[in-house]
């Protein structure tokens, strides 16, 4: 019954009042004196959770401390950004999230009660997913071009899934749309797997989704592939060339998941974890576990992500006033 | 054949030992908080909601299950026994079964009870292993406008089979309609009555409210009562039933099974319902109506059987549609959803073990519940002795551990206390909150499918009435209107109701 969650309950219990008590390792001395959490902000099961719980073992290993992952879902991960946006700021509470909806919500909610760039202070990159392009068996296109021109010769037919109002997936077929002069229907769903499904029964008929959620269907024929995101195809689909191939715009979108922590941490604070952060992406079964889960590891520094999030604010922040998605 | 194919998976996954253990848990506190009244399976299951989530799906459902159906058995126990009903299901039971315990024939009653429970039990397992596959099939064919079609037929089945007058179940109904729009919507991303609030960006969750109306509320509601119970002390050697008592059951028992089995499936048929009937049925059909009230035996065979079998086939719309047909079945889905599993007609397909393992332990199950019960009645009736003061307190600790838990949220413990006093002005008030949270389920998917079969069919209603299972599904909630406004249908609801 509820024994394993009782008992991690009780072990993190225990840990946390004895903590103080245990001598740390003195690398972690100065930095790490009480346990450290990762603060997932959707439910338990998704991408980010799961690299959560991969991660949490080996820096608790390297910090001295427990790691503890705590699940803080609700409002398109605002909940969980906003709890460690106003957390203390030594670096021990952390936030994992797809870095996509960290640059979206500035310009999807303008009462966003966090700053992004000034409350947030990233560590770095975590991992990189390319998006699947892929369409119903009833379309009459096999490849990008042939998707081109049937939406073209059909305005308004072609029924677009996406994940929920603003999600990555969502703006990604605006900007599609916009930029290869197409017209098709946003047909928004409660989550991705809502949306696969959805384009499985041919209720709509293509989606723009994460490889690991959109292969599966692809692979038994009940989705056809048509593109990939990425710099190179996917060892599963080899037969189903990149965006950059086909000539399509936003050739990088996909899942980015970072690690952050509150802003105002200190630096050495903030370089030490991002140290630690990239030894364990080193480590080859974290580098398989990463890849499993339909993506490649991206060590970087925290100014990589600290770039990426700025220049993602600003264009897909354009794309979203230019198409006029509100969420309020 | 695929139906013994299927039966085949559903046992292997049933029998494993971690499956059976879970399923023993489960039969055991449903047993229990079948005793003790005033704790029904729904706060049970929406407490023991966020402990499932480190157990495998079908552990976690066959556990949950258990509870629900268990809670089936324990009721009619104390019935018998004391005249207290555990479950709103065993009101019946406490008319002819409790007569017989005072004429000194608890055993028989005990045993005819646990008897036509296993029975319809069994029964209902294979009426659920038949009817699932078709249902599972036509499923497949199921877009944004059958959902609402179907979603439509359910409210107003939920509605129109509550018991109770029908203009508060209809009130409660819209209710719940008008609180299931608090939060982003879906189809335009519009952030509607959540006051700038984020907890609310996602809706009211459904655990805090039921919690909170049903649980918590009935607690404050029995706070007021004196605690008046009285055990008939029996001498439970004599278990056996004779082979007259036997003779006189078995038709009872297979008419309430039948009754249950049909019943069951409707969304919104509640638990009363199906044992009610059973019993109006077996008082007509009687030569001497007479007897009922004074310790007929049929009068115990025919509703447990019919509320047992009811029990178990309100699962054929969930697991084949993903549609819950009361709230217990709602807190299912929430369970399936907590799993990463979207309920669905495709959870048949993509999920066949969980399915059929659900389906076949259903049938262990209920084996076990026979085995259990009948040697643990003494046990079941001291528990009875435990002081509220005691029992009280803990409850309402486990139900402000259980919500905090769904997503580490304390908001959600306020909205529980809050749905509290809510609820017990609900019952202050006589309305049902079931109703209310059936609209708070339906309410928000019922506006998501329709609003996306619009959008899908450019604003075309008609596409309603061409599609032949979305028509078809109209077409029923139309003869159901048109039956429940007839003066005939009206005077035997009463009537029913009143028994």
């Amino acid at each position: 019954m509820s024994l394993r969650i009782l008992k991690a309950a009780a072990a993190a219990l225990a840990l946390s009042v004895l903590a103080p008590a245990l001598a740390p390792t003195p690398a972690a001395a100065q930095s790490f004196d009480r346990p450290v959490r990762i603060v997932v902000p959707f439910a338990p099961g998704g991408t980010s959770d799961i690299l959560a719980r991969l991660i949490a073992p080996k820096l608790s290993e390297a910090v001295g401390q427990p790691v503890v992952v705590e699940n803080k879902p609700g409002a398109a991960g605002n909940i969980g950004a906003d709890a460690v946006a106003k957390a203390r700021p030594d670096g021990h509470t952390l936030l994992l999230m797809d870095i996509g909806s960290l640059a979206i919500a500035p310009s999807l909610f303008p009462d966003l009660s966090y700053n992004v760039e000034a409350d947030l202070a990233p560590v770095g990159m975590v991992m990189f997913g390319p998006y699947v392009l892929a369409v119903n068996p009833a379309v009459p296109a096999k490849n990008v071009a042939e998707l081109v021109a049937y939406a073209k010769a059909n305005p308004g037919k072609l029924a677009v899934a996406n994940s929920g109002v603003g999600a990555l997936n969502h703006i990604t077929a605006v900007a599609l749309a916009r930029d290869l002069g197409i017209e098709w229907k946003n047909v928004p769903y409660k989550g991705g797997a809502a949306a696969s499904r959805a384009v499985v029964s041919g209720e709509s008929t293509v989606i723009i989704n994460g490889a690991t959620a959109t292969l599966p269907f692809v692979t038994n024929g009940q989705l056809v592939g048509i593109a990939v995101t990425g710099d190179e195809r996917l060892a599963a689909l080899p037969n189903v060339e990149t965006f950059k191939e086909a000539k399509l715009p936003l050739s990088d979108a996909g899942t980015w998941q970072g690690l952050l922590t509150t802003g105002k941490t200190p630096p050495e604070v903030v370089a030490k974890l991002n140290a630690e952060l990239n030894k364990i992406l080193a480590l080859p079964e974290i580098k398989e576990k990463i890849a499993e889960q339909g993506g490649s590891v991206r060590p970087g520094s925290p100014e990589n992500v600290k770039t990426w999030l700025a220049t993602n604010i600003k264009s897909w922040g354009d794309i979203v006033r230019a198409a006029d998605i509100k969420t309020n | 054949m695929e139906l013994f194919d299927n039966l085949l998976l559903g046992l292997s996954t049933a029998l494993q030992w971690n499956n059976l253990f879970y399923c023993l848990i489960g039969v055991v506190i449903g047993t229990a908080i079948g005793v003790l009244p005033g704790i029904g399976p729904i706060p049970t299951v929406a407490l023991l909601l966020p402990f499932t989530f480190g157990l495998a799906p079908a552990s976690a459902l066959i556990m949950l299950a258990g509870i629900f159906y268990g809670a089936q058995y324990g009721g009619s126990t104390t019935a018998i026994l004391v005249n207290v009903p555990g479950e709103t299901s065993s009101v019946v039971t406490c008319l002819d079964g409790h007569e017989m315990a005072k004429q000194g024939r608890a055993g028989p009653a005990l045993a005819i009870a646990a008897i036509s429970s296993f029975f319809a039990g069994t029964v209902a397992t294979i009426v659920i292993a038949v009817l699932a596959l078709p249902l599972g099939a036509l499923a497949l064919k199921f877009t944004a406008v059958e959902y609402f079609s179907l979603l439509v037929l359910g409210l107003f089945a939920a509605v129109i089979l509550a018991h109770g007058s029908v203009s508060k179940s209809l009130a409660m109904v819209f209710l719940g309609l008008l609180i299931g729009t608090v939060g982003i919507d879906v189809n335009s991303g519009v952030a509607r009555m959540t006051f700038g609030v984020p907890a609310l960006a996602d809706g009211l969750d459904f655990v805090p409210v039921a919690m909170g109306m049903f649980g918590l509320a009935e607690i404050i509601a029995n706070l007021e009562r004196p605690a008046v119970r009285q055990v008939v002390s029996q001498k439970l050697r004599d278990l056996v039933p004779s082979r007259a008592d036997l003779k006189a059951a078995f038709p009872a028992m297979l008419r309430g099974t039948f009754i249950g089995s049909a019943l069951g499936v409707l969304p919104g048929g509640g638990a009363a319902l199906p044992p009610f009937t059973a019993y109006a049925l077996e008082k007509k059909l009687a030569k001497d109506p007479s007897r009922f009230g004074k310790g007929a035996i049929e009068g115990v065979a025919g509703p447990e059987a019919a509320n047992n079998a009811g029990a178990q086939t309100s699962f054929i719309p969930l697991l084949t549609l993903g549609i819950p047909a009361n709230a217990l079945m709602a807190l299912m889905i929430g369970a399936l959803m907590m799993q990463g599993i979207q309920p669905g007609p495709q959870v048949m397909t993509e999920q066949p073990e969980l399915v059929w393992g659900v389906i076949a332990s259903m049938w262990t199950g209920n084996l076990m519940l026979l085995i259990i019960n009948l040697p643990l009645v003494g046990l079941w009736v001291s528990m009875l002795k435990i002081p509220y003061r005691l029992l009280f307190p803990a409850i309402v600790l486990f139900c402000c551990i259980g919500t905090y838990g769904i997503s580490n949220s304390a908001f959600n413990v306020w909205l529980m206390l809050g749905c509290a006093v809510v609820g017990y002005f609900f019952i202050k008030v006589g309305v049902e909150p079931a109703p209310l949270l059936l609209g708070l389920v339906l309410g928000p998917q019922l506006e998501e499918n329709f609003r996306r079969a619009m959008q899908l069919a450019d604003g075309d209603p008609s596409v309603f009435v061409t599609r032949p299972i979305s028509a078809l599904l109209l077409a029923i909630v139309a003869i159901m209107l048109l039956a429940m406004l007839s003066p005939a249908v009206l005077k035997t609801r009463k009537r029913a109701l009143a028994e």
